[in-house]
């Protein structure tokens, strides 16, 4: 076993989803929101890869590796979605954007 | 034999589906010959039914059955469309084509120019159509589906003007009251299949029951659809109403089709009607009261069509006296010669009416005759012939229905009284609308709107069929001439062997007796209108107006089922409908409302509101599995 222990690879998993889910409930322009989001999947991504390697098995990684597939592809809807409402010119905020309301 | 019957039955239902289908490709007039020329095909195929039967032996001709499929399989039963074309059917078959086509030709001058001529031709069509299927069939369940549909056509027929609110109300009640008869008709019918497991005729009254109450059930029930059809007491208040429709409409249901099925089915179905013979001196008592109300009111209506309905629904009394008496023959006979004076009537009155352009109201005629002279004999010929004045066709089927009731004993004397009584009637209101319209001076009225085109009195559609009419009606009675001559009665007797057959004092008797009261009506009508040396004694001056309310059943109906039906329907709307059933939908409806919208209030559209109430639960369901553990 080498290199630190890995309740130190959970800490830093929480604190990085910890940072995004606040960064996704506290920000309020799109592009920043998006990122959050990817921290918060690296967050879970780094715990899933801390836990295959704690216990020997792959499909952890495995895991990981299709998280961040999704990851990606969710980006490009995002960045997709963004790109369209700046052309419209509507004011970068997710407060503004409420039209879908009961 | 087989192709000829239903080349007669198809020609005029292909009538009525090429004038509906083409729509506005056929011309009007193209429709009309349409109608026109296949009724008489229809006839002429009739024709050649008959002579096929002249030629077979009289038990031959009972058997003349050909069946197309079976139409209806269900278990054990099997209703084949199966036609008869024995001697009663053929007899109708020519009666409805022939008199029909007459009538339909005569429409095409008629309804000339009117909007919407082909629906009435295709109407034309259907309704012979469901009367020879009517007449043709060989079993009861297809003669309730001809039945039927004769309520059909004439529904639509009546209603023919939809633009009046009164044709649609006429048509309606005509619908409401025959229905009322199917009903009872196919009640019967049930009650045949399950004592019987038969509804052709053979089979049906081979095994019918010979007594009890299931036989008089059954009576009472083709009564009952005999007497809605018919137009007899109580059901009888449809037929005036139905006078909203076109003039030869009216011809249509009087004469040739419609109200002649209750005889016609009386007489096919007469060995039922045997077996419980309280019914069937029901249906002569029914038919007596009938011809007698009906040639009391008919003396004091105004309308000349009505006057002429009053008298078919006394005609078809005497019909109904003398098919339910035991004289079948007599009765059939009386309905043929009725079909020829009665579609004269109708039509000469129709060229009077067309004349005027459209006026109907007598007291605003007179003196027509002297403008339409031609008109006038042919309504003297008619009328003669309806009160029954040899040589004319009623005196020979009217005196015979009246010598065969001689032949009754008590009861049938007592309805004799009756037709005699009605005769007097029949001569008063016949003359009373003939002096009336067309002798004398012409009136103020007449001179005015009377619009003759040359010296024609009429299109030439409509003048050559009345006059076919006049000579039918002239000509017609020679036919049979009891005792001399009867080649009806022996025609018949196969099919219906009569039970009341006259002695030759009895009909000498009877004819006397009914020239007699028949020449003493017209004498008095005379007295009345041309002479004016009578007045109407006030005793009945007073009694007129409940002639004038027809003997207030439109007011009994009223009182006994319309309003208790619109008091019940009133109160369960207060009481029931609306606390209860409208009252929980508008609770259900508000409770819905206000759920749907606290729910959407929490659709705030703010995405981070959303994340929030994510990472509530999932903070939420964390709590929740680490504490149970």
């Amino acid at each position: 076993m080498h290199g630190p222990d890995i309740s130190w690879y959970l800490a830093l998993a929480v604190t990085l989803f910890a940072i995004g889910a606040l960064g996704v409930l506290l920000r309020r322009s799109p592009l920043i929101i998006l990122l959050s989001v990817e921290i918060m999947l690296n967050g879970a991504n780094l715990a899933l890869i801390a836990f295959a390697r704690r216990l020997g098995h792959e499909d952890g990684q495995v895991f990981a590796v299709a998280v961040m597939a999704i990851a990606a592809s969710e980006v490009v809807v995002g960045l997709g979605l963004i790109v369209a409402m700046s052309r419209r010119h509507l004011e970068l905020d997710v407060d503004k954007l409420r039209t879908l309301r009961g | 034999m087989s192709s000829a019957a239903w080349f007669c039955l198809g020609l005029p239902l292909a009538a009525a589906l090429v004038i509906t289908l083409a729509g506005t490709r056929i011309s009007r007039r193209g429709a009309a010959y349409v109608s026109t020329l296949t009724t008489m095909g229809a006839f002429a195929a009739a024709i050649v039914v008959f002579a096929r039967l002249l030629s077979q032996s009289p038990s031959e001709r009972l058997a003349n059955q050909t069946t197309s499929w079976t139409w209806l399989a269900a278990g054990p039963y099997h209703f084949g469309l199966t036609l008869l074309n024995d001697q009663l059917s053929v007899m109708m078959m020519l009666i409805v084509t022939g008199v029909g086509s007459l009538i339909i030709a005569y429409s095409v001058g008629y309804m000339d120019g009117e909007d919407e001529e082909r629906r009435f031709f295709a109407y034309m069509s259907l309704f012979v159509f469901s009367m020879l299927l009517l007449v043709q069939t060989a079993n009861l369940l297809l003669l309730l589906a001809g039945w039927g549909m004769v309520g059909l056509s004439s529904y639509l027929l009546i209603g023919f003007y939809q633009e009046r609110s009164s044709a649609i109300a006429a048509a309606k009640k005509a619908f409401v009251m025959n229905a009322f008869g199917d009903a009872t008709f196919a009640i019967a019918l049930f009650l045949l299949i399950e004592h019987t497991g038969h509804l052709d005729f053979a089979g049906a009254f081979a095994n019918a029951p010979t007594g009890g109450t299931a036989a008089t059930l059954i009576a009472l029930g083709l009564l009952g659809g005999a007497v809605a059809k018919s137009a007899q007491i109580p059901l009888h208040t449809w037929l005036p109403d139905a006078m909203e429709g076109p003039t030869p409409v009216s011809a249509l249901i009087h004469a040739a089709t419609m109200v002649t099925a209750g005889v016609y089915l009386i007489v096919r179905t007469h060995p039922l009607f045997e077996h419980a013979l309280k019914v069937e001196d029901l249906a002569a008592g029914l038919g007596g009261a009938t011809l007698l109300m009906a040639g009391l009111i008919a003396l004091v209506q105004t309308d000349i069509k009505r006057v002429i309905a009053y008298s078919t629904m006394s005609q078809i009394g005497y019909m109904f006296v003398g098919a339910a008496g035991g004289a079948y023959a007599n009765g059939m006979f009386h309905l043929m010669t009725h079909a020829f004076f009665k579609a004269l009537l109708f039509l000469a009155a129709g060229l009077v009416i067309h004349a005027l352009t459209g006026e109907q109201d007598i007291r605003r005629m007179g003196g027509i005759g002297r403008m339409m002279p031609r008109t006038r004999t042919a309504f003297l010929i008619g009328s003669l012939a309806l009160v029954g004045v040899p040589p004319f066709a009623g005196f020979f089927s009217k005196d015979s229905i009246v010598a065969a009731l001689l032949s009754r004993g008590a009861f049938g004397v007592v309805l004799a009284m009756c037709a005699l009584i009605g005769v007097f009637l029949t001569g008063v209101y016949a003359f009373r609308l003939y002096f009336v319209v067309f002798h004398g001076e012409p009136s103020e009225f007449a001179r005015e709107h009377l619009h003759l085109h040359g010296t024609s009195e009429g299109p030439f559609s409509m003048v050559w069929t009345v006059g076919a009419l006049t000579v039918l009606s002239a000509v017609g009675g020679f036919l049979q001439f009891s005792p001399f001559w009867h080649p009806l009665s022996t025609w018949l007797a196969p099919v219906a062997p009569p039970f009341a057959v006259a002695s030759n004092t009895q009909e000498l008797v009877a004819s006397i007796c009914a020239v007699f009261f028949g020449l003493a009506g017209i004498a008095v009508a005379h007295q009345l209108y041309v002479a004016k040396a009578a007045e109407v004694s006030p005793v009945l001056r007073r009694l007129a107006p409940v002639a004038e309310h027809k003997f207030y059943w439109d007011e009994a109906y009223d009182v006994l089922f319309y309003r208790p039906a619109v008091l019940l329907s009133e109160a369960l709307a207060r009481y029931v409908e609306r606390p209860l059933i409208a009252g929980s939908i508008r609770e259900v409806s508000v409770g819905f409302g206000l759920g749907s919208r606290l729910a959407g209030r929490l659709q705030n559209g703010l995405v981070r509101s959303y994340a929030l109430a994510l990472a509530g639960g999932l903070a939420v369901l964390a709590v929740v599995f680490l504490t149970t553990r």
